[in-house]
């Protein structure tokens, strides 16, 4: 998340009547770049990653852990470190970053106990490349310790196990239920205090009308009392209007309830960015890639605990979702429609819901039938030259109202910029995200996948990172087809959240991936015929019942192919990245580093090695304090923080004495090095 | 004496034949698939379209029914003494972008029981047949493979040791200025070794004129590139690439079951030397050759492909 220039923010009643002007300059932005884009050509395979970060207080003899709030703090003393100046900078929100620097950028985040670090320049497709990725997620791992205090660490676990939990969880302290939020559970000053971020979370709570709701389903263990009530919710607070929320059912039994957008835009996630060579390849890849993000999802499951309980899901998704859902209860379809235009079926944080490429594989019946679109805006973008496809995708993120504007920025339309088209596409949160090139640079059309969640180690990152680049590789170069329906993808998306989805579910995948092949021109005397250029006819658009294009798979099925005799076909996503490797010039060390990457993603797919959801289940499960009634205390938490900062910070964090458990479970061959152990 | 061309025009959007299946390491399945899918699809191609004949709809040449296959002078092409398996329509070949965009790579196998003497003629051939399909005039990488040779073992370190005493030294470097022409001619421009242990190397390194720049090795395992191989390549700036080929990629045997009579064949082969239909004679393999086309600062595969050749003595 950028950081944006300070204005005056408008609440929601003024955010609201000034939302079509926003949208209707957005709209005139988004022309603007689509006939100054559409031709752009030729642009190389670029990528990043983005690694999030929670700080945690730790010390080995404290049994309470806390978030530090610190992050403008360490933004600044990464900013005036002069060694670091020297070499050109890392806070592009606080200096002007020098064009030759190659150190790790750090970004704020939503949380205030979050930091956010990029590598200094994109990487390209150089195989040499993609080994300096987990070197340099090491980097910027220790080069964010080094300006933390001593007793402050970066990890990179998804939520932080105790955020809302009664009792102290911040350091500083700051009690709850502030006017920004009105949350019971956690304060303000949680959140970032740029103006941008409260009222953020402000305006999402006032469209909406009460607070956000998120509900987790809490997991059933031997010893948790069922109906299960969430002993931490206050049902007698009345400071606040929201405060009503609990009276009037918003904690359902045998949930986890909690109210804020921090619950979900607290979460750590790892996200790609690749850039396309042209708008074509841009949409291709755009389509491509959201049936793989269910399986990325659940593969990478690291999010078992909320609020201090075991829930029953594995995955932060759906929070996220529930967090920031500004859907009035008209668009929600509790209520009849009256001021509202429309019922919308999904939060603005969703999985696609849109197709866009040009691709005559892309069969109709794919669609999301239930798509909601304002057919103003794609009458304007059409008109405009846009084609129908892509003016419907940017139709349906247009169906939202922006939430922060600045009232300095509704003065005057400025085409050269990006600003109000912006405003709608970045917070239109999907787990694939296709963007336009931005103003004011050569940067070409880029695809962001986004469903992933951050790992415990810079190598399971690196690792996922670097997988997710050769998978579309592959695809570009293979051609693959990995449609299946838009309603299919959705479903696989809550079949994710499950525990264990990764080993125990299935998941609607394509079944061919293969592209048709394209017939040669047929002339009755045998040989091309001469003088006329052959046009190549297109493969044959298939026809048979979609129903029969995909089918159910384990995300082993899907990751390493199905089994020979188990009528599942499927060559799988690791043998179709070896396939591709095979085809390149690979020297031998790149190649081995790459097989260990992909070894991991292998095992972990099979079950061999465990998610690190599994894992925190176990170590919560063998802990001693731990009494089989979903509860995560401060106890078992310090240790699990601990264990966890041992495993990327040896020296440290180990758990006063305790041996990180499951170890070889989890990581397997490919823990790091202990030192002294 | 007749010449065998045999391609499998881009096998990158030819679907299945050429992933490799778990477990499946270093094997010909990519080569010998990818050549019997572009026979099974030239047959439907160059036969005339069902509405053209009075075909009946049952008669899909499916591979399963060798009856219905078209005969072999269908899709098929004879010039002078070559035979083009399947014909070539060379107005469909080339690359989309322009020559600087590409890295492009090409492997040539010389195949146990060719001619030596002729190797010349060999690289001479495959490497045009590489420069017009691709429609280009130069390739970056040329990698020729010995007969004879493998980088195998338990371990990298014992493959290191055995590979000293495999190939033939003397017919390698008599072979090689045949490559180091086409380097001076610009139409190359580094050449390559596959499968050279630290020995073989350094013997080789001490004989020729132009230096490979490039030794191609298989890793399995263990991923442990023996330290002598190591040291060497990179005191002589050679670079060690990966592969996953076997050697011996066109044995006489798997050839004539590819153009054989039988039901995974093409039909343009006897089975025996007496045999009833098509051609007959002693087969012998003589190289192949196997291409790649990257776009360099993409890394996407746009084309790759084989070409094969074989001496049939009628």
């Amino acid at each position: 998340m950028g950081l944006l220039a300070l204005g005056t923010p408008l609440d929601w009643p003024e955010a609201k009547k000034n939302a079509d002007h926003v949208r209707q300059w957005g709209v005139k932005q988004l022309l603007a770049i689509w006939n100054r884009a559409k031709g752009k050509e030729k642009d190389a395979l670029l990528w990043g990653d983005e690694v999030e970060y929670l700080v945690v207080d730790y010390t080995d003899d404290d049994p309470r852990v806390t978030l530090s709030l610190r992050q403008a703090d360490i933004l600044h003393a990464l900013a005036h470190d002069d060694k670091l100046c020297d070499e050109g900078g890392c806070v592009s929100d606080l200096q002007v970053v020098g064009k030759s620097s190659t150190l790790p950028i750090f970004h704020p985040e939503f949380g205030r106990f979050m930091l956010e670090a990029t590598p200094g320049n994109p990487w390209g497709i150089g195989f040499k490349d993609l080994l300096d990725v987990e070197l340099n997620m090491k980097l910027r791992r220790k080069i964010a310790k080094e300006h933390m205090n001593p007793e402050e660490y970066p990890i990179t676990l998804t939520t932080y196990p105790r955020l809302g939990s009664p009792g102290t969880f911040t350091s500083p302290y700051y009690p709850p239920s502030g006017e920004k939020l009105r949350s019971q559970f956690v304060p303000d000053e949680i959140a970032n205090p740029h103006i941008r971020f409260p009222t953020l979370a402000a305006n999402i709570r006032s469209r909406r009308g009460r607070k956000v709701q998120v509900n987790v389903p809490v997991f059933k263990d031997k010893n948790t009392p069922w109906p299960w009530r969430d002993p931490t919710v206050n049902y007698d607070l009345h400071k606040w209007a929201e405060d009503d929320d609990v009276r009037n059912g918003a904690a359902p039994d045998n949930f986890i309830h909690m109210d804020a957008m921090a619950f979900g835009m607290g979460s750590c996630c790892l996200q790609i960015t690749f850039q396309a060579k042209n708008i074509t390849e841009g949409r291709q890849m755009y389509d491509q890639l959201s049936p793989l993000g269910p399986i990325l999802l659940a593969l990478t499951a690291a999010t078992p605990i909320y609020k201090g309980f075991l829930a029953d899901t594995d995955v932060r998704w759906n929070q996220i979702s529930a967090a920031v859902d500004d859907r009035t209860p008209e668009e929600l379809g509790e209520t009849p429609l009256r001021h509202n235009r429309w019922r919308i079926p999904k939060s603005r944080y969703a999985p696609n819901s849109t197709y866009i490429s040009e691709d005559p594989r892309l069969r109709k019946e794919y669609l999301d039938p239930h798509l909601i679109t304002d057919p103003d805006v794609k009458q304007q973008l059409m008109d405009g030259g846009m084609d129908a496809l892509l003016a419907t995708h940017f139709a349906h993120l247009f169906i939202r109202d922006p939430i922060v504007i600045f009232a300095e920025d509704l003065k005057e339309l400025d085409l050269t910029k990006t600003d109000h088209f912006e405003n709608l596409q970045s917070t239109n949160w999907q787990h694939i995200r296709f963007k336009p090139p931005p103003a004011g640079n050569d940067i070409g059309w880029r695809v962001e996948f986004r469903p992933m969640e951050i790992q415990v180690t810079d190598f399971e990152n690196a690792a996922f990172s670097v997988f997710i680049v050769l998978i579309t590789r592959a695809i570009l170069s293979f051609d693959l087809n990995f449609y299946i329906p838009i309603p299919k993808t959705d479903e696989n998306m809550q079949t994710a959240h499950k525990r264990d989805a990764v080993l125990n579910d299935k998941f609607y995948f394509r079944k061919n991936p293969f592209p048709t092949r394209y017939p040669r021109p047929y002339s009755s005397n045998g040989i091309g015929s001469g003088t006329s250029t052959p046009v190549l006819s297109r493969p044959p658009t298939p026809t048979g019942p979609v129903e029969d294009e995909y089918m159910s798979m384990t995300i082993d099925e899907v990751i390493n192919g199905g089994k020979p005799g188990s009528g599942n076909d499927f060559p799988g996503l690791i043998p179709l990245v070896e396939s591709y490797l095979d085809s390149m010039n690979v020297d031998v060390e790149t190649r081995c580093e790459l097989a260990r990457y992909l070894k991991l993603i292998r095992k972990r797919a099979d079950g061999s090695l465990w998610t690190a959801a599994k894992w925190i289940r176990e170590f919560v499960a063998g802990h001693e304090e731990y009494k089989h009634d979903s509860v995560v205390t401060e106890e078992i938490n310090h240790d699990l923080i601990g264990s966890v900062l041992g495993i990327e910070n040896p020296a440290t964090g180990r758990g006063k004495g305790k041996e990180a458990r499951n170890m070889e479970k989890f990581l397997g061959d490919f823990a790091p090095c202990v030192i002294g152990a | 004496m007749t010449r065998l061309i045999l391609s499998t025009s881009n096998i990158m959007t030819g679907g299945p034949s050429i992933i490799r299946k778990p477990g499946a390491d270093r094997s010909n399945l990519e080569l010998t698939n990818s050549l019997r899918s572009n026979f099974l699809a030239a047959q439907q191609d160059y036969s005339p379209p069902l509405s053209a004949t009075n075909g009946s709809p049952g008669s899909s040449y499916d591979g399963d029914q060798p009856s219905h296959r078209p005969q072999a002078s269908v899709w098929t092409t004879r010039q002078g003494s070559d035979f083009y398996i399947p014909t070539i329509d060379w107005s469909l070949s080339g690359l989309a972008e322009e020559r600087s965009q590409y890295d492009i790579t090409v492997k040539l196998f010389y195949l146990p029981g060719a001619d030596v003497k002729e190797r010349e003629r060999y690289t001479k051939d495959a490497v045009g047949l590489v420069l017009k399909e691709l429609g280009v005039e130069s390739v970056d990488l040329l990698i020729v493979s010995f007969p004879g040779m493998s980088f195998d073992g338990d371990c990298e370190w014992e493959a290191d040791k055995r590979n000293s005493a495999q190939g033939n030294d003397e017919e390698e470097i008599e072979s090689w200025p045949a490559l180091e022409e086409l380097h001076t001619q610009g139409i190359v421009k580094k050449l390559g070794l596959a499968e050279f242990g630290s020995e073989k190397l350094a013997r080789f390194l001490a004989r020729v004129k132009v230096r490979p720049k490039v030794d191609q090795v298989n890793v399995k395992d263990c991923c442990n590139v023996p330290p002598p191989l190591l040291k060497l390549a990179k005191l002589e700036r050679i670079e060690l690439l990966t592969h996953n080929d076997c050697t011996d990629i066109l044995p006489s045997g798997t050839l004539r079951e590819l153009l054989g009579q039988g039901v995974r064949g093409a039909g343009v082969l006897s089975e025996s030397k007496r045999g009833l239909d098509g051609m007959k004679g002693d087969l012998t393999p003589e190289w192949v050759v196997k291409y790649t086309a990257v776009v360099r600062d993409r890394g996407v595969i746009e084309n790759k492909g084989y070409f094969a050749a074989a001496e049939l003595e009628e």
